[in-house]
């Protein structure tokens, strides 16, 4: 019997197995639980349940998601429905960064707890109020048209979202069928404002603007030659036509790879790799709780000719568009940015609040003196450049910026600034993926036109 | 006047409060109750003392005899080992039985003498007789006569019977509450199934305890708290199954009753094994001849309005078939009869398309045969011709395939092949950990909802704290049989309740997992807790195999006498 005994622990295998699978279940329910009831067919959330879900709404109260006779509805304008799509998110729960899925719990009254029942079996989601103004998003995503990109624009200030939008995107109301096939769609499920990074280009010169400015004490008076084109390490670095002699402020109007690549050179892999670090680069910024894509700058083992290229952008910079909206908001706040959010307040059935939002202070980024030097170079980056005309009124201070991606695609086209007016604090990102028509007509016009849409929200 | 409140609004909070406080204290008391019947279980499990030893007559060592049945050899995995080159590896047997001390000669060399008389058959030993194995002799004492620790008696269960019962009738009274609420307004016709059990538990306790004079009532304990829980749920989609439901648990019970009274006599068990296994084979024939095709596989048998689904009575038939008393497994080591039987079983189940069924035969064939024979070749081959016919079922049938593809990507079939899977979570989930009460869930109009996806149903509307509970329990069962293992009165018992358990637990692993997405099938009842007639009939087949392990089952009995 001591045998029987013995092989009886073939049942051990079996309990094993059971406990394995139940683990994989019960963590699968912790970690997925609220994205698992939150489904469009979930009876508990539609038909006759007792529970309601709550209401999205922009700033100006345009109800942006809400459920009624028990499915989800979207706001009636197309148009408007999809660019607020990544943002709001979607029925399925495809868009993990939506206030739908991050804020499933309080919309739909979910909690690990209860699930989405209520102890006095009468429950109800809160409403959601939004800092952005879908107008001004419906505004972005016309103006980026089928052109893939993204456009944001906070008030650096107060911290509001105004608006948020990535393209490709789609219709929640009705998802296309070929939405995993079609290559249209082809990240359309990311909220690239926040999960994407990119190639930078010039807009990357701002950094190397801020570490100049720290580390060049003659920097005004220094003039750099540039002759359309230097050799460096046998490589050549080039602009897009000669300059001859510049001044730093008119190298960075220009925007001249040839004397940022000298610049970068001169500071050297350590500086550089600190300014970078300190300006947020390798850091994980987030909106509202959701984590973003970090900005990587590293320049470890690179020659000196991809040094270079580093500076203007290159080489393997990646930025994503929401650090660099923070970034905008730093420099025009003096040096420390207020932290960006979207959701303005959580209302509870009853109209009490349960979370109000507010733009919080973020760490230091730029010291306040090279925030202010930067300012003022950006200024005029717009005033001899660009055109002040671009954006009546708001005294903007800007970089454009092309990074080129390769492998047969046109460039990233950027735009990054801020208004220095102090009654429009507002801060800008624009960028249009694959774009052959140049920064400032591209990138350029979304950013004028949505400044100035921008500047009558605020005011 | 008018008030300015709806006060009909606040009494329906009220009662939903009320029952909501109620689906918490379920699980604590199902808990409790779980626990104190698995402590009572090891309370009441026998020490390993000896009661009678055998002392070597040159030597004079003492070999204390530990089990009920012990096998006696050269072979370092006897449990008494011959140090002596003329005995047989597995020499012979010496049995306890009711009746006294008995020792079987299992094919030896040398044979065996009892008082220099050769053993032909089972043979009486008596205290002071010597057993003659090889050059080695032995004599049976008793432990008093060498001055060793005289074997304890058997302890009495740690809580009472009545108070455990009690506890199992105080949480279906709450889980009543759930199902007179369960249309939102108080009714009383709900809950008669749930007093028919109630009456039924009560019935078995007062028979088994008062009337048999059995000590333990543990194992049916939980057996009613998990049928309350069920029963429950069902009540809650539909009165008519909940009546089939309580009808098949009275059935149950009778057979359970019956089947402890005819494993209660080993000889007979062994006398009967092959009538069993030829019943189980006419069985399987008429079931092929007769049986109409339900949800694809043709597993049922309809006689007037009765439904039978032979398979389920066959499980019993195949593990009675399966198991054996030590002298018979010494005697005839050779699996391949079994084997035979087992390959015509799994052979008629795929005529009979029911693939669930055979992956439940096959894991009893593999428990049996390893217990049995100890051999890891034979469970290696056993796998390998699994796996082909594994490999045979996804080629010939496309749906069961389709099953495997999406497997772990449910949820990117929400409207087809995923349908079940996905619900079966999402609406785990909605329940949170303690349910949004019975009758209030959604997962119910879902196809098999209260049959396959029950665990699904248990989450939702009683909860995922008690879901896991209820699995757990059935998972202790298994672990219980399993550490009963060599304390039975026989390998029939232990390999009985080990097969039993093991299968217990098996089917509750494809049964939740295969719901909940974490392995690709469906289509296996929950023990105790699915809708089911045959098959619940059938798991109260397979307590009773647990039971009979339980080594107090027949110890009442002799002290009546």
């Amino acid at each position: 019997m001591k045998t029987t005994g013995r092989r009886s622990l073939i049942l051990i295998i079996l309990t094993v197995a059971f406990f394995f699978g139940l683990s994989v279940f019960l963590y699968g329910l912790v970690t997925h639980g609220g994205a698992w009831a939150i489904q469009p067919f979930n009876g508990h959330l539609t038909g006759a349940s007792t529970s309601s879900a709550g209401r999205v709404l922009d700033r100006n109260g345009t109800v942006l998601a809400q459920t009624k006779n028990g499915k989800r509805v979207y706001t009636d304008d197309l148009e408007t429905r999809r660019a607020m799509l990544h943002a709001v998110g979607d029925s399925n729960g495809f868009i993990s960064t939506g206030v739908q899925s991050v804020y499933c719990g309080e919309l739909f009254g979910y909690n690990p707890i209860t699930g989405l029942a209520s102890p006095t079996g009468k429950s109800a989601g809160c409403d959601i109020n939004l800092t952005l103004d879908a107008s001004l998003c419906r505004l972005a995503r016309e103006k980026l048209g089928d052109r893939n990109g993204v456009a944001a624009v906070y008030n650096y200030k107060t911290g509001e979202m105004l608006c948020m939008v990535s393209t490709p995107d789609f219709d929640p109301q009705n998802p296309p069928k070929d939405l995993d096939t079609n290559k249209a769609y082809s990240g359309a499920y990311l909220n690239k404002v926040l999960s994407s990074t990119f190639i930078p280009g010039s807009i990357f010169k701002t950094v190397t603007s801020a570490a100049a400015i720290e580390n060049i004490s003659d920097l005004d008076s220094r003039v750099w030659n540039c002759p359309g084109s230097i050799t460096v390490n046998g490589n050549q670095i080039t602009d897009i036509r000669s300059y001859g002699k510049l001044h730093f402020k008119d190298a960075l109007a220009k925007s001249s790879n040839v004397a940022f690549a000298q610049i970068a050179i001169e500071l050297g892999t350590e500086r550089m790799s600190a300014e970078a670090q300190s300006m947020g680069f390798g850091h994980n910024f987030s909106l509202d709780g959701i984590s973003c894509a970090k900005s990587s700058y590293s320049v470890k083992g690179a020659s000196e000719d991809e040094l270079g290229w580093s500076g203007v952008g290159q080489y393997t910079d990646l930025v994503n568009p929401f650090h660099f909206l923070v970034l905008m908001g730093a420099v025009a706040n003096g040096g420390t940015p207020v932290m960006p959010y979207m959701v303005k307040s959580i209302v509870q059935p009853l109209g009490l609040p349960q979370k109000t939002g507010s733009g919080q202070m973020g760490s230091e980024l730029l010291q306040p003196s090279t925030a202010e030097r930067l300012k003022s170079y950006l200024r005029y980056n717009v005033t001899n450049q660009y055109g002040d005309s671009m954006f009546s009124n708001l005294a903007v201070c800007a970089k454009t910026g092309t990074g080129e991606v390769g492998g047969g695609k046109s460039p990233n086209c950027w735009m990054v600034g801020f208004s220095s007016n102090s009654s429009t604090p507002l801060a800008f990102v624009v960028l249009v993926e694959n774009s052959s028509s140049g920064s400032l007509s591209s990138a350029g016009r979304i950013a004028s036109s949505l400044m100035t849409a921008a500047a009558k929200v605020v005011s | 006047m008018k008030f300015p409140f709806d006060l009909s609004f606040l009494t329906s909070s009220m009662i939903s409060v009320m029952l909501f406080l109620f689906r918490i204290i379920v699980p604590i008391l199902t808990a409790v109750v779980a626990l104190k019947c698995f402590h009572s279980l090891r309370l009441g499990k026998r020490r390993e003392s000896p009661v009678m030893v055998l002392e070597d007559m040159t030597t004079h060592q003492v070999i204390p005899v530990l089990y009920w049945e012990n096998s006696i050899g050269r072979s370092r995995s006897c449990d008494v080992v011959l140090r002596d080159q003329t005995a047989s590896r597995a020499h012979a047997v010496l049995m306890r039985r009711e009746s006294g001390w008995f020792v079987s000669d299992t094919n030896s060399k040398a044979g065996t003498f009892v008082n220099g008389r050769k053993v032909l058959g089972r043979t009486p030993v008596c205290p002071g007789d010597v057993i003659a194995m090889g050059s080695t002799v032995l004599m049976l004492k008793s432990t008093e006569e060498v001055g060793a620790a005289p074997a304890q008696p058997p302890r009495r269960c740690a809580a009472s019977p009545f108070g455990l019962l009690f506890l199992t009738f105080l949480t279906q009274a709450l889980l009543a509450l759930q199902v007179a609420f369960s249309k939102g307004k108080f009714s009383l016709s709900f809950l008669y199934p749930l007093a028919v059990l109630a009456v039924l538990e009560w019935a078995l306790y007062l028979y088994s305890i008062k009337i048999l004079g059995h000590v333990s009532f543990e194992l049916e304990t939980l057996a009613f708290l998990l049928c309350g829980i069920g029963l429950a749920i069902q009540s809650g989609v539909d009165l008519k199954s909940s009546w089939t439901q309580v009808t098949a648990i009275a059935a149950g019970i009778i057979l359970y009753r019956i089947m402890i009274w005819f494993l209660g006599d080993m000889d007979r068990v062994m006398r009967w094994r092959t009538g069993i296994a030829v019943f189980a084979l006419i069985l399987f024939a008429v079931n092929l001849l007769f049986a109409r095709s339900r949800n694809g596989a043709r597993n049922w048998i309809n006689y007037g309005s009765l439904s039978l689904q032979p398979s389920e009575f066959i499980k019993i038939a195949f593990i009675l078939v399966g198991t054996s008393t030590l002298d018979r497994l010494q005697t005839y080591r050779n699996l391949s009869g079994f084997i035979g039987f087992s390959a015509i079983c799994m052979g008629a189940l795929f005529l009979m398309r029911d693939f669930g069924t055979a992956c439940i035969f096959f894991v009893m064939f593999l428990i049996i045969a390893f217990m049995r024979s100890g051999s890891v070749r034979t469970i290696a081959l056993a796998l390998a011709v699994a796996a082909f016919g594994a490999f045979l079922i996804l080629k010939i049938k496309p749906y069961v395939a389709q099953r495997f593809e999406v497997w772990r990507h449910v949820w990117e079939h929400t409207g087809d092949a995923g349908y079940q899977q996905v619900r079966v979570l999402s609406y785990s989930a909605s329940g949170g950990m303690f349910g949004v009460g019975v009758g209030h869930g959604c997962l119910r109009d879902v196809f098999a909802s209260t049959s396959d996806l029950v665990f699904g149903m248990v989450c939702e509307e009683l909860g995922v704290v008690l879901a896991v509970i209820v699995v757990l329990i059935l998972a202790s069962l298994a672990l219980y049989a399993r550490s009963e293992a060599s304390r039975s009165r026989s390998t029939l018992y232990s390999i009985a309740a080990c097969t039993a358990g093991g299968v217990l637990l098996f089917q509750t692993c494809l049964n939740v997992f295969g719901a909940t997405d974490v392995l690709p099938l469906t289509g296996v009842t929950l023990p105790f807790i699915s809708l089911g007639g045959s098959s619940m009939v059938s798991v109260w087949g397979m307590l009773a195999f647990l039971k009979a392990c339980d080594e107090r089952t027949y110890a009442a009995r002799r002290s009546r006498k």
